[in-house]
């Protein structure tokens, strides 16, 4: 009901029991005196309805955009099972050796494939990390000749997320109960998961509310989780965080120019920063955005929002880049944090190379992750099984 | 022929040498060529470029108790607004006035803080600048210099000891009030203790025209609050459960007022030097709350400017 009818019926009601009632006084009958009385009441008590129920609309959450847990199955059906552990994005528990041999053809085929949308292989090699600085960059912070800033990190093969883990992604870890089962968690860090809770105190990221994320962000990358949490997630979805190496690499994709000489990318994009390719400060809605954003940004092996939208944990540990190691003091270890986010301020620190660092139990606002997987850990290619010879074999002959 | 020419060019500018000017803060007589004012020392910069301006211009300060981060907060400050994609944008008026933003962003890129201020107001940072926001009819010339903690103390607590103080406070149309929001929650009394000072200070202080400091807006800002959420989400509340004298006295002494929450660095470590031993290091640099309490400021000086 619009604002203007809302005022206007009970007005009109209240001002015809006015007339009516001034009308019986004036013909001294009582009949028209109680017909303008119940008008008069009616108004009122309509006019106050109606302002209740509108206060009431107002205050009520947002209910209804959190979806349904995707459901087990029922049974034995291993093709249900199938089907949900590819619907809730834990396909990577599928290629495990011990699991992909038992799966049928097609399960094995159409999880392979979607291996391949969600992932990108990252081939192996070898990767610099941190910045190289010139003479003059020592001379003038007066630090020449103590400390050699670039070391080259070998790095096998692996797949990483082709963007960052969403709400939407974290939603089915949470609602499968992930925040009850320590299997996925850190001996150390059990007493503290029941403290990781989100605005209304259920399990899940800091700012969620109702162990759900504001409508309209299910596509934005999760952010408030720990170091802990996102550890948990990635057990849970068969994965693990990617390395301080593997993260660069997969930004910077360097490329060995001869023995002794490789060419490292400063931005996924190339060597200059175009920050209409990124959500950094100035550039973005000083918030984060959906993951399928910023494709102009995408790295060479085709991973979105490396740079910008929100910083990303990796399971290395800081190691200071703007001054000796061994000077560095913090009162707890901190965990390495890669590719700037949304309120991130300069240029510099929204580079491949550079690295930030937090403490582990950090729930930040600009702090999310993506996921990772060697290679060596899948069963990417099979023999054909039997069966499927079988019945092959007929299809050729009859040809 | 030579001669003819020289001598009056000399007679200029004797006649010029001879006629003083005054300091645009103490209103102290200076030599035309003096670089800074011999009375309190304020760079006589500001009053060449106010001789010039149409509309003298307006003068805020920025206080709080040494280290609590006025040099990164003024830096950020310049620097966010001299970006041209913010609805209030800064201009600098004078080389001198990027100092301050030089050395602040120059620190902070390099994963550091910039150093202490001294406390000899001739080597203060003073920026004058031109400001343009939509709440002001016309761009406003302001002036802020960069404080050192230190001397803001000793003048509270032996009053005349820094000219340049009293004098710059009595002419203030408004202040930014610094207060570090990590020392309150570790439950540090100083920070308190120097706000409840600075703000006896200026209600004794007075100004111009009956214009006293309980009728001059006041914006108090919890620098650090990075690293302390409750402060992030509610200052105001953070003020009344953490600094509950502050927030008193706040109501008790400034009509317009209000608190605000800001922060540069994402994360802070601690680096073991040499030579300046342990300082705090910023792994990353986030700015927030950083315009808002000055837009806030802003929105009163126009309307204050309006009346």
């Amino acid at each position: 009901m619009s604002r203007l009818k809302r005022i206007l019926i009970p007005a009109a009601a209240v001002l015809a029991g006015v007339v009516v009632v001034g009308y019986g006084q004036l013909r001294g009958e009582s009949s028209w005196l109680i017909a303008g009385g119940v008008c008069l009441v009616a108004g009122l008590a309509g006019g106050a309805f109606l302002s209740f129920r509108r206060t009431v609309q107002r205050e009520a959450p947002a209910t209804g955009h959190k979806p349904k847990p995707i459901a087990a199955p029922r049974g034995d059906d291993s093709d249900s099972l199938v089907a949900q552990m590819l619907a809730q994005g834990r396909y990577a528990l599928l290629l495990r050796p011990q699991v992909a041999a038992d799966l049928e053809p097609h399960q094995f085929e159409s999880t392979l494939e979607i291996l391949q949308t969600h992932m990108a292989l990252v081939p192996d090699g070898t990767v610099i990390l941190g910045e190289a600085e010139d003479r003059d960059q020592q001379q003038e912070a007066g630090r020449e000749g103590w400390w050699q800033r670039q070391r080259a990190v070998r790095v096998g093969p692996y797949f990483l997320d082709r963007y960052p883990i969403t709400n939407r992604q974290y939603y089915e870890f949470v609602a499968s109960g992930g925040y009850e089962q320590i299997t996925y968690w850190d001996a150390a860090i059990w007493p503290a998961v029941l403290d990781f809770v989100d605005q209304t105190k259920q399990p899940g990221p800091r700012f969620w509310t109702d162990g759900y994320c504001a409508p309209g962000e299910e596509d934005h990358p999760v952010v408030g989780v720990c170091w802990y949490e996102a550890s948990a997630f990635s057990r849970w979805a068969g994965k693990r965080l990617p390395t301080d190496a593997e993260w660069v690499k997969a930004g910077a994709w360097p490329v060995k120019l001869s023995e002794t000489q490789s060419s490292q990318r400063r931005y996924p994009w190339g060597d200059t920063m175009e920050r209409a390719k990124a959500n950094l400060w100035g550039s973005g809605p000083g918030t984060t955005v959906s993951v399928n954003d910023l494709a102009d940004g995408v790295s060479v092996g085709g991973i979105y929002q490396l740079i910008g939208n929100v910083w990303e944990w990796t399971r290395s540990d800081y190691v200071p880049g703007c001054f000796p190691p061994e000077e560095f003091i913090s009162e707890s270890p901190l965990k390495s944090l890669r590719g700037g986010a949304f309120d991130t301020y300069f240029d510099s620190q929204a580079t491949c190379q550079f690295q930030s660092g937090d403490v582990q139990m950090a729930r930040r606002r600009n702090i999310g992750f993506r996921c990772a997987l060697s290679v060596s850990d899948l069963m990417l290619y099979r023999e054909s099984s039997p069966k499927s010879q079988n019945e092959e074999v007929p299809e050729e002959v009859n040809a | 022929m030579t001669k003819g020419v020289i001598v009056p060019l000399e007679t200029a500018r004797l006649v010029e040498y001879a006629v003083p000017i005054a300091c645009y803060i103490c209103e102290g007589q200076n030599n035309f060529d003096a670089e800074y004012c011999r009375y309190c020392s304020a760079p006589m910069a500001l009053a060449h470029q106010a001789d010039r301006a149409k509309v003298p211009p307006t003068m805020v300060a920025a206080m709080g108790v040494s280290g609590v981060g006025k040099t990164v907060y003024l830096g950020m400050l310049m620097d966010m607004l001299s970006r041209a994609s913010r609805d209030t944008r800064l201009l600098a008026r004078g080389a001198f006035s990027i100092n301050l933003q030089q050395a602040t962003v120059g620190a902070l890129a390099r994963c550091g803080f910039p150093g202490k201020t001294p406390n000899e107001p001739d080597h203060w940072n003073w920026v004058h600048c031109q400001i343009r926001n939509a709440a002001l009819r016309n761009p406003l010339d302001l002036i802020m210099p960069d404080m050192a903690g230190e001397a803001l103390l000793e003048e509270m607590d032996h009053p005349h000891s820094f000219r340049v103080i009293s004098a710059f406070l009595q002419k203030c149309s408004g202040s930014l009030i610094l207060v570090d929001a990590v020392k309150l929650i570790e439950g540090g009394q100083d920070q308190e203790f120097f706000t409840m000072k600075l703000t006896s200070y200026l209600g004794e202080l007075g100004g111009r025209r009956g214009n006293d400091w309980s009728k001059r807006p006041v914006a108090v800002v919890f620098t650090k609050a990075d690293r302390n959420e409750e402060c992030s989400e509610d200052p105001e509340a953070f003020a009344k459960a953490h600094a509950t004298g502050l927030w008193e006295q706040c109501r008790e002494r400034f009509r317009i007022h209000k608190f605000f929450a800001a922060g540069v660095a994402g994360a802070c470590a601690w680096r073991d030097t040499f030579d300046e031993g342990r300082v705090q290091v910023p792994l990353r640099v986030e700015p927030h709350g950083i315009v808002e309490p000055f837009e806030w400021l802003l929105s009163h000086l126009a309307k204050s400017k309006q009346r």
